[in-house]
């Protein structure tokens, strides 16, 4: 449908105001569009900040970002951010969450059409009238996602968008929205802590290391069609990638390992566990 | 923001639509316990009427029983309430209301229509906040009858002096409240709103005012409380009319009846508008946890 679009930045870099530290050093990046990325790090690592620059939501305080070839000075409905939080508006109704951007737009006759089609996607058809607060974690998430598909977006940025919900849930969208993107075209930016997400749903991961955030390594992820944690291809990627955040983050192999494992994710579903008996 | 009790009620109610696979059994039940509570509360409401009647009528009859005080007879419940089916009988309950009324709609319409403006712009730019913080603090702290000469001489009628009075008590607490209610929106809110494209306009009508529609209306309800507090004694100023009026004339006519069945009014009134707007609260109220 839409054509992702294409990201370069250019000398990026970032320091807060009254933050003393760099926040990013210096980025140069290219993603191509209808790409899936992944940001991986640990924690203040820059992740966020050069997602918000990405966004338009922030100004690097050096550089520039090309979209398309054209710098960008400010946030659009062609490139939308998702939270950790849903951020849904609790006194409207799913569809009018869902409408928004078409409102703020004026394309409100298209709601009539979008509306149903984007909450078909993300499976919500049946929910359009109710209250967002009467919907479970994952539910509301979907309906995020919805807001953010309704306007056909070229690049769609997701800060941890699943990192509060269980691991079904979060399996379950890791592939939808992967899916999704893959089909409609569109550039994916994903900003995690969680390696197995990365590989559920990136082509290629950069791993950050702190002070100041910088780009330390990058994995290529070459798995077609849906991923599954028990893929082979999946594991050694994931392989790969633990020894370059390790390497990154400078931290113990023991540390990492109980991270893994606990990592829901990473857990056989019941039916493959039958089957390893 | 948590004054409107009656939310709680509400969001016990909408539990099971959640799962519409639950019993009917537990919705029944989930009644029976609103019905059950709406009872007790009603209970409460009635035993706290007669003890009040009470209290009254029992000084009532130490006032009439002492020889000092047996002129104020009147004041006593049965006296005060005849006066009262009286006066609500010849519209003079309503003649001496509605003017009142009509001042307090007056002085909270403009103690709104500055206080919500200025509040969005003190919960919104900090500057502005740092910058009016003491003179608001100060201001605040006059009480709002210490105006009265200042406005007297400064509005032409007695009416707009009276309004003048009600407004300056009314305005901090909408202006407040709405500062505090802007300061505690979700900044993902403006986020959000910003990258799907909201302009300003947007911004205030779509995302702003509702998200602090509950914060106003607790500040309208706190400016109400205080507007019926400040009617009267500016009342006593040069009008002819009102609730305010009606007291201080029938103090001068030694008809304590009368007084005591206006101050009866004025109570009656004042509770209602009260209620009115904690059901206009509760009805609003998105808020499903409060
Ligand atoms: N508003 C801010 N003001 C000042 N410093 C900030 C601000 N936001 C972030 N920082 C700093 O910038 C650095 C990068 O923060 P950022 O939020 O981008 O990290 P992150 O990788 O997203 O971390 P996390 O994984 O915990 O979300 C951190 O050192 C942080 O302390
Ligand atoms: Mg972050």
């Amino acid at each position: 449908m839409t054509n992702g679009a294409h990201i370069q930045t250019i000398g990026v870099s970032h320091t807060y105001k009254g933050g003393g530290t760099r926040a990013l050093g210096q980025i140069d990046l290219e993603i191509c569009p209808g790409e899936a990325l992944a940001l991986i790090g640990r924690s203040g690592c820059g992740k966020s900040t050069l997602l918000h620059i990405l966004s338009g939501l922030s100004l690097p305080t050096e550089g520039k970002v090309l979209v398309d070839g054209t710098r960008i000075t400010e946030p659009s409905p062609s490139r939308i951010m998702m939270f950790q939080a849903p951020s849904l508006y609790p006194w409207m109704s799913v569809e009018q969450n869902v409408g928004l951007g078409l409102r703020f737009n004026g394309k409100m006759n298209e709601a009539g059409r979008r509306i149903p089609e984007v909450l078909e996607l993300v499976e919500l058809g049946d929910y359009a009238k109710r209250n967002v607060q009467d919907l479970s974690g994952g539910q509301q998430q979907r309906v995020a996602l919805a807001r953010s598909l309704a306007l056909k977006p070229e690049v769609l940025l997701l800060d941890e968008p699943l990192s509060a919900l269980d691991a079904f849930t979060r399996h379950a969208l890791q592939r939808d929205i992967r899916r999704i993107c893959k089909d409609l075209g569109i550039t994916l930016v994903l900003v995690t802590h969680d390696i197995n997400e990365a590989v559920m749903m990136a082509d290629r991961a950069l791993v950050m290391k702190a002070d100041p955030g910088d780009i330390e390594a990058e994995i290529r992820i070459p798995i077609s069609g849906d991923r599954l944690p028990s893929m082979a291809a999946f594991g050694d990627a994931r392989r790969e990638l633990v020894a370059a955040y390790e390497a990154a983050a400078g931290m113990a192999m023991a540390e990492a390992q109980s991270f893994i494992p606990q990592d829901s994710l990473n857990t056989p579903t019941p039916i493959d566990r039958l089957a390893a008996n | 923001m948590s004054q409107a009790s009656p939310i709680t009620t509400r969001e016990a109610g909408f539990a099971p639509a959640y799962s519409p696979g639950s019993s009917k059994a537990f919705l029944s039940e989930n009644m029976k316990s609103r019905i059950g509570g709406g009872l007790e509360s009603l209970g409460y409401t009635l035993a706290g009427m007669v003890l009040l009647l009470a209290v009254w009528w029992l000084g009532g009859r130490m006032v009439a029983a002492s020889d000092d005080l047996y002129a104020f007879a009147d004041f006593a419940p049965v006296p005060t309430l005849i006066r009262l089916t009286d006066m609500i009988r010849t519209g003079e309950a309503f003649q001496i209301t509605v003017p009142s009324l009509f001042r307090i709609a007056s002085g909270l319409f403009w103690a709104i229509a500055i206080g919500v403006p200025v509040g969005i712009l003190v919960g919104a730019i900090a500057g502005f906040r740092k910058l009016t913080n003491v003179p608001f603090q100060f201001l605040r702290m006059i009480s709002p009858l210490s105006w009265m000469p200042i406005a007297v001489m400064a509005f032409a009628t007695w009416e707009g002096a009276i309004v003048f009075l009600i407004s300056v008590a009314a305005i901090w607490p909408v202006l407040f409240s709405t500062a505090s209610g802007l300061r505690r929106i979700e900044p993902s809110w403006f986020k959000v709103a910003r990258n799907l494209g909201a302009r300003p306009w947007h911004m205030l009508f779509v995302i702003i005012l509702p998200a602090i529609s509950q914060d106003i209306l607790s500040g309208i309800r706190l400016a109400l409380g205080v507007a019926w507090i400040i009617l009267v004694p500016a009342e006593y100023l040069g009008v002819t009319s009102g609730l305010g009026y009606a007291i201080n004339d029938a103090r001068d006519t030694l008809e304590y009846d009368r007084l005591a069945a206006t101050v009866v009014i004025i109570g009656v009134i004042g509770f209602s508008l009260d209620s009115l707007l904690q059901l206009a609260i509760a009805k609003l109220s998105w808020l499903r946890s409060s």
